[in-house]
């Protein structure tokens, strides 16, 4: 009864809405402007805004990991495998070279599913060890465990082959089909991770962030939600693994090397940590500055603008734009620590009171 | 792989001198903690810009490798100085995350920074006494590292000496102790948090041109440090200078060891696992106090 009630005001609600019309227009924004790289961008911001959401879902709990690429790398190498070995295995049955059309799929889905679940079980381990762990120490263990993760997938080369790579098999068609499922996962997902906070374990959840010990008093079992906040994110960041190794067709060690864990904590802190659609504004704000430094023509002009004095470089772009977002980040967390959704926000509060003045002056 | 004596006592030597490495950038970062409650993250690329810096100095003006170390050093402390007064300064006392945060940007500014300017390319100083080293029976050491343990040792006793018996290293105990009460008593805290910096980031910029010369470096060579000085702090203590230097050693054998006898690639991810067991026991470190 109590789980009716809040689907129905979560459905009613404007932050739904808004993640409903947000993805509707991004699904279809590909259509209007025929573009590859283009796509190629829409696809990264879609898949890496489930990415931080599912890094603020779990800072939403008070606990910031700095070792989320974990889990992007558990979900990326096992969705791979288990992709290549379902389709290895109806090829074998089938006639066709490939599975067709929806069969493939379905593989698909399935096996980023079956990556997240995966990524999941790692995460309940790692979360059980982290579960009285606090602030930087809590940072510093889950990046550990990156540094582990590494190790172990070079290790166990022979299964990942993440020292040459690990090559997935096309299962749906690259471009716009593929980049539709990913919008279709990224509405899915950032859904249920806003529902969670808004029902009951959301509020236990925030309770604990708010005080821990408070939290613990008023009867809330503080391990028991800790846990299945570090579960449900780890799931999710599984699910974008899975999502970005299909979109690169390529993965490797590198996937597990602290800047991809620094990734959505980046994001969901310029874009507004914890909220909605901060991860994503987030994620639209890194990932355009990351790919127009990489356009052809803008690393021309760069490199002739600023080569010169920089003769060690030989393309400037990359750097210059991760200069930029250092700076960015810095300057966000001192003046607008609410990221830049608190500024969007001002200044519709600013345009709607311009207005009502308009509205009620003549008189 | 030959298991013999004189092979695990080379191991335990190497253990020590890279440990030595550590203990510096991890006493840096311990005062840092200690004074201003402030963890910084991005120490390490301190230490990275220092070795850049170092090789550039011996380089260009062809001075000797452990004189440029000290020219950087007195560098990057007014980096430090700079950085201090214009970011961290700013978050200091508001939610403890916003530190994390901008210890991130300034990862990003450092290393970015360090590739526009030297390069992605990996360099290494080159000391004087390249090539030298030391027999003893069994096995040999190069100069080097001899020398690495000797400055660590040395640094390390200016700052205790500083620490202790001067008035500045008084106010910084004060400071640690209790900043407003500190400010009661008449002590700039600003001051002593802007020289606390210097001094954290000047260990950093030593143990990077000690790093410069026993390793080679790339401008992304900061990470792993600053993690490493880190769990060092946490396995030895938060604040105790004693427990830094004990850590250290811990570490640097425990890597040294785990390389001999798991193979090259298992010497961090051993270590780590020894920093997790250590939080898993001792959420606040082994000689850890409560949070207040």
């Amino acid at each position: 009864m109590r789980l009716k009630q809040t689907l129905n005001t979560f459905l009613h609600s404007r932050s739904f809405l808004f993640i409903i019309v947000f993805f509707a227009i991004t699904a279809f924004i590909p259509l209007l402007i025929r573009d590859n790289f283009f796509l190629t961008v829409m696809t990264l911001i879609t898949i890496f805004s489930i990415y931080a959401a599912s890094w603020n879902f779990l800072a939403n709990s008070g606990q910031g990991s700095l070792g989320h690429a974990v889990f992007l790398g558990v979900g990326g190498f096992a969705s791979a495998i288990i992709g290549s070995s379902i389709s290895k295995a109806v090829n074998f049955l089938g006639t066709s070279q490939m599975p067709v059309g929806g069969l493939s799929a379905i593989i698909l889905i399935v096996a980023l599913l079956l990556g997240g679940l995966l990524s999941a079980g790692v995460g309940l381990l790692i979360g059980l060890a982290c579960i009285r762990l606090k602030a930087w120490y809590l940072a510093m263990v889950t990046f550990g465990f990156s540094v582990i993760a590494a190790t172990l997938s070079s290790q166990f080369d022979s299964i990942t082959q993440g020292i040459n790579g690990y090559t997935t098999t096309t299962l749906v068609t690259k471009g716009y089909p593929f980049y539709l499922l990913v919008v279709l996962f990224a509405l899915t997902s950032i859904s249920v991770m806003y529902f969670i906070m808004n029902s009951r374990i959301g509020l236990a959840l925030r309770a604990i962030h708010g005080n821990e010990t408070e939290a613990k008093m008023i009867g809330v079992n503080t391990t028991k939600y800790k846990l299945l906040a570090f579960v449900i994110s780890t799931f999710f960041a599984g699910l974008s693994g899975g999502l970005y190794t299909y979109f690169i067709r390529l993965i490797d060690n590198s996937i597990f090397s602290p800047a991809n864990s620094f990734l959505p904590l980046i994001m969901s802190v310029i874009g507004g940590l914890g909220t909605v659609p901060g991860p994503i504004i987030g994620s639209i704000f890194f990932v355009s500055i990351q790919q127009i430094s990489t356009l052809p023509s803008v690393v021309d002009s760069l490199n002739g603008a600023l080569g010169p004095y920089f003769p060690n470089v030989s393309n400037v772009g990359p750097p210059l734009s991760l200069l930029t977002i250092g700076i960015i980040l810095i300057i966000i967390v001192i003046f607008a620590p609410k990221g830049l959704i608190s500024m969007f926000q001002k200044i519709y509060k600013y345009l709607m009171s311009e207005q009502k003045n308009k509205e009620t002056k003549p008189k | 792989m030959d298991l013999t004596a004189p092979t695990i006592i080379l191991t335990l030597v190497w253990g020590v001198a890279i440990g030595c490495v550590y203990i510096l950038l991890a006493t840096g970062l311990n005062i840092i903690f200690g004074v201003m409650k402030l963890v910084n993250f991005a120490h390490g690329q301190l230490l990275m810009i220092s070795a850049f810096l170092t090789w550039t100095i011996s380089v260009s003006l062809g001075l000797n490798a452990y004189l440029a170390i000290i020219i950087s050093m007195i560098i990057v402390a007014l980096l430090g100085v700079v950085v201090e007064r214009f970011t961290f300064r700013r978050v200091l006392g508001t939610d403890k995350l916003n530190e994390i945060f901008v210890s991130l940007g300034l990862i990003y500014i450092f290393e970015n920074v360090a590739m526009l300017i030297w390069g992605a390319s990996s360099k290494q100083v080159t000391s004087p006494f390249y090539g030298m080293s030391v027999s003893l029976p069994g096995f040999s050491i190069t100069y080097d590292r001899v020398i690495a343990v000797f400055v660590v040792v040395a640094a390390l006793a200016t700052f205790g000496l500083l620490l202790w018996k001067t008035k500045i290293g008084l106010a910084m105990r004060a400071t640690s102790q209790r900043n407003t009460t500190a400010t009661l008593m008449g002590i700039n805290v600003q001051r002593v948090y802007m020289f606390t910096f210097a001094i954290g980031a000047a260990l950093a910029a030593v143990a990077g041109g000690l790093y410069g010369v026993i390793y080679p470096f790339d401008y992304q060579v900061g990470a792993l440090p600053t993690i490493i000085a880190f769990a060092i702090i946490i396995m030895g203590g938060l604040g105790s200078i004693k427990g830094a230097i004990i850590g250290g050693l811990l570490y640097g054998i425990t890597e040294q060891m785990a390389t001999l006898f798991l193979g090259g690639t298992w010497g961090s991810a051993v270590a780590f696992t020894l920093l997790i067991v250590v939080l898993i026991i001792r959420p606040n470190g082994i000689f850890g106090e409560k949070e207040d």
